[in-house]
């Protein structure tokens, strides 16, 4: 039986305003300072800013409270809770399926806890090219510094599980640099479950972090409350009309506002498909057409193989070890350059990834404890073949996003698997499986290698997947650029800040979290600053 | 892909034509595939009643998974059917963490798969499910899998993914794979 503290649960015998949902009913009008919509990455760092500032936040989040008490580590249960759309959102064409977190925490609840800061090189390329001239790695440093300092962000200082040694090792082999990956927790129990939420509150996420912060300093936080709609009156934000929602995201009541609130100042922090869509449901003011433009995925290309001695890749620390070296080598917009990690796996996520069925299929399940499945991260956006794609609405307002798996992509796709299998091989693979419909396993990387290079890269039939979501609503140093200024405002709704991964005009070219702590951290600092007159920092 | 073996002439193989562009939504494509065949909507027999598998429904998400999950169900029928019931129960359990749009276009996949004009043009089984052997229907399945028409990989996935997520959830499945399960806490 365990014994670990819930620090949700002692949070609520304290007393916090947890309204929505089981908690409470949600009151018809709330009237607050500030209105923050998510409970993320940007919306944790925000809260906690502002609450230190003295105002007066409420928090708005769709998907349910959970805490450690409820993370046994089950797959299905996590799924369902945890996640947008069951662990299984998809673009338009379904040709990509997209992790991304919904509960309170957002996608910080369940990330496998890799943290890094903005390359040099992104930022470069958003001064060059999107009139951000203040995003300098100097002038950053401070707000990373404190990101890292708040959330216990080190490199991670136990051996790498056998998964992601095999990484460092085949690498190695090849003359291919492996760093080892900076994580945000906290006296971690090497469990491996970091997708299910963690069950020890080890993982500094914004669910153990910054929300409760937030609610210890007065915040009120509704959760199962969908933002629906933003009302203007010209370039104000009057009110927010917040619908009830069930686990599966349903109306409780079809058609009905449950909750309005009028804040003096509004900060969208809903992730990079669902804030660009609150603003189309909303008709937000678009002059230059960029909302729910540019959005990127860090499209993922996999290979699995079957490695001679047991990986246990279920098992301990899910990232540890990562190669920029497919970043690093080749210029930033030329052939899409990759970032390589491993993946943790478990039986849902093993099961329903691998591409194939039947009696052959299940050859390659039964040797799952022996199973790699190696990620190669594509950077998108800094080509112009590279545009991402376009947040929609469905006829029910809920958001889609079509994202063209362009010949650009898919020639990346083909190049890093081609890296991935020689890699596994020489980390001691008995069999590689490209991810690919048409692929078979092959067991020497000659053949290999001929496999891949024959494969017809296509949507559908090469297995693409995502765990990033950024952009949608990106900065632009003039409002021709992008939807955000670069103070983090709104450029046509003054009294509108936009604080997630949806503001950066590219991908990050590594897992975003630090990078949305660390740039919203600079943002929030300076809004806090604006509607309270205090300087606060995150640490 | 490990359903048959590597295919390295597979350059003269047929490229699929996935024009990104020409993509029908599966409602849409369904009316298509039911226009073709003579047949209208009306005559479709729900795929999804309260979020959960319809009678129709179970008997072809049985049959698939039957063929999907070869290998790694027992063989020996009663335990087969047990092992099967188990899965479709569990199916139910996933399907009640899906969002309305998601249910809805599975419902309608499902619909079409139970009707017979949507079995033929579909999947390529011109058999009542009932009567379909596990071989025609894996048969049938690769043939989605590889086909050159969107819709058609696009139900295959959906299917594999209704199919896969289910019966991994299970602790069966742990034991036939390995995985010994979370570690206490």
């Amino acid at each position: 039986m365990s014994n670990i503290p819930d620090p949700i649960l002692e949070g609520l015998q304290r007393g916090w305003k947890v309204l929505g949902g089981k908690h409470a009913p949600l009151p018809e009008h709330i009237t607050c300072d500030v209105a923050i919509i998510g409970s993320g990455a940007g919306a944790g760092i925000t809260a906690e800013l502002l609450t230190k500032a003295g105002l007066n936040v409420v928090i708005v989040e769709e998907g349910q409270l959970q805490s450690s008490s409820d993370f046994k580590q089950r797959e299905l249960q996590a799924y369902a809770a945890l996640y947008q759309e069951n662990a299984g959102r998809k673009t338009k064409d379904k040709g990509i399926t997209i992790l991304q977190g919904r509960s309170v925490g957002g996608t910080t609840t369940v990330n496998w806890t890799s943290s890094f800061r903005t390359p040099p090189d992104t930022l470069k390329f958003w001064q060059d090219h999107f009139g951000l001239k203040d995003f300098t790695p100097e002038a950053l440093e401070p707000f990373f510094s404190q990101a890292q300092t708040r959330l216990n962000i080190h490199p991670w200082e136990a051996a790498p599980n056998e998964n992601n040694e095999l990484l460092r090792r085949g690498a190695a082999k090849l003359g291919i640099k492996a760093e080892t990956i900076p994580r945000n927790v906290k006296g971690c129990y090497n469990l491996g479950s970091c997708g299910m939420g963690c069950p020890t509150n080890a993982k500094q996420s914004m669910l153990v972090t910054t929300i409760p912060f937030a609610l210890d300093h007065g915040a009120t936080l509704l959760v199962e409350t969908r933002a629906e709609k933003l009302v203007f009156d010209g370039n104000r934000v009057t009110g927010m009309q917040c619908i009830a929602v069930k686990p599966n995201a349903a109306p409780v009541q079809a058609g009905t506002v449950s909750t309005t609130i009028a804040a003096k100042h509004y900060v969208l922090a809903g992730g990079a498909i669902n804030s660009p869509a609150l603003l189309l449901r909303s008709k937000a003011p678009d002059p230059h057409k960029q909302l729910g433009t540019r959005t990127f995925l860090h499209p993922v290309a996999i290979t699995t193989a079957v490695m001679k001695d047991a990986v246990e890749a279920w098992n301990g620390a899910p990232q540890s070890i990562y190669s920029d070296h497919f970043l690093h080598t080749q210029p930033v917009d030329g052939p899409i350059g990759f970032k390589l990690e491993v993946a943790p796996l478990h039986p849902m996520f093993f099961g329903a990834n691998l591409p194939g069925f039947g009696a052959k299929q299940a050859e390659l399940l039964r040797q799952y404890p022996h199973a790699n499945v190696m990620l190669a991260l594509m950077r998108d956006g800094f080509h112009d073949q590279s545009v991402g794609g376009t947040v929609e609405l469905r006829g029910d307002g809920s958001p889609l996003l079509d994202y063209p798996l362009t010949d650009y992509v898919m020639d990346g796709a083909r190049r890093a698997m081609l890296v991935m299998a020689q890699i596994q091989f020489e980390a001691g693979a008995t069999m590689v499986y490209p991810g690919h419909e048409l692929a078979g396993g092959t067991s020497t990387w000659a053949a290999t290698k001929a496999a891949i290079e024959a494969l017809p890269m296509k949507p559908l039939l090469t297995k693409i997947g995502s765990a990033h979501v950024m952009g949608g609503c990106g900065l632009g140093g003039d409002a021709s650029l992008g939807v955000t200024r670069p103070d983090g405002v709104h450029w046509q709704l003054d009294n509108l800040s936009i604080h997630d991964g949806s503001i950066f005009p590219t991908s990050i070219g590594a897992n975003p979290q630090l990078s949305i702590y660390g740039n919203v951290n600079r943002l929030a600092q300076a809004l806090a600053k604006r509607l309270s007159g205090k300087d606060v920092v995150l640490a | 892909m490990p359903s048959h073996p590597s295919k390295p002439e597979s350059t003269a193989m047929p490229q699929p034509t996935l024009r990104r562009r020409s993509f029908l939504k599966l409602g849409i494509g369904s009316a298509v595939v039911l226009a073709v065949a003579g047949g209208t909507v009306a005559m479709l027999k729900p795929g999804l009643v309260d979020g959960k598998l319809s009678p129709s429904a179970r008997e072809a998400m049985g049959k698939i998974g039957q063929a999907m999950l070869a290998g790694l169900l027992p063989s020996e029928p009663a335990a087969l059917q047990a092992a099967t019931e188990a899965i479709l129960q569990r199916t139910d359990v996933f399907l009640a963490g899906l969002p309305v749009h998601v249910l809805e276009e599975l419902g309608q996949l499902l619909s079409l798969l139970t009707s017979a004009p949507g079995r033929r043009l579909l999947v390529g089984l011109p058999e009542s499910w009932a009567e379909a052997t596990v071989a025609q229907t894996s048969a049938a399945l690769q043939s989605m899998r590889e086909s050159g028409m969107a819709l058609r990989i696009q139900a295959y996935q959906g299917l594999h993914d209704i199919v896969f997520a289910p019966y991994f959830s299970g602790e069966e499945s742990w034991q036939a794979i390995g995985y010994p399960g979370p570690r206490a806490v």
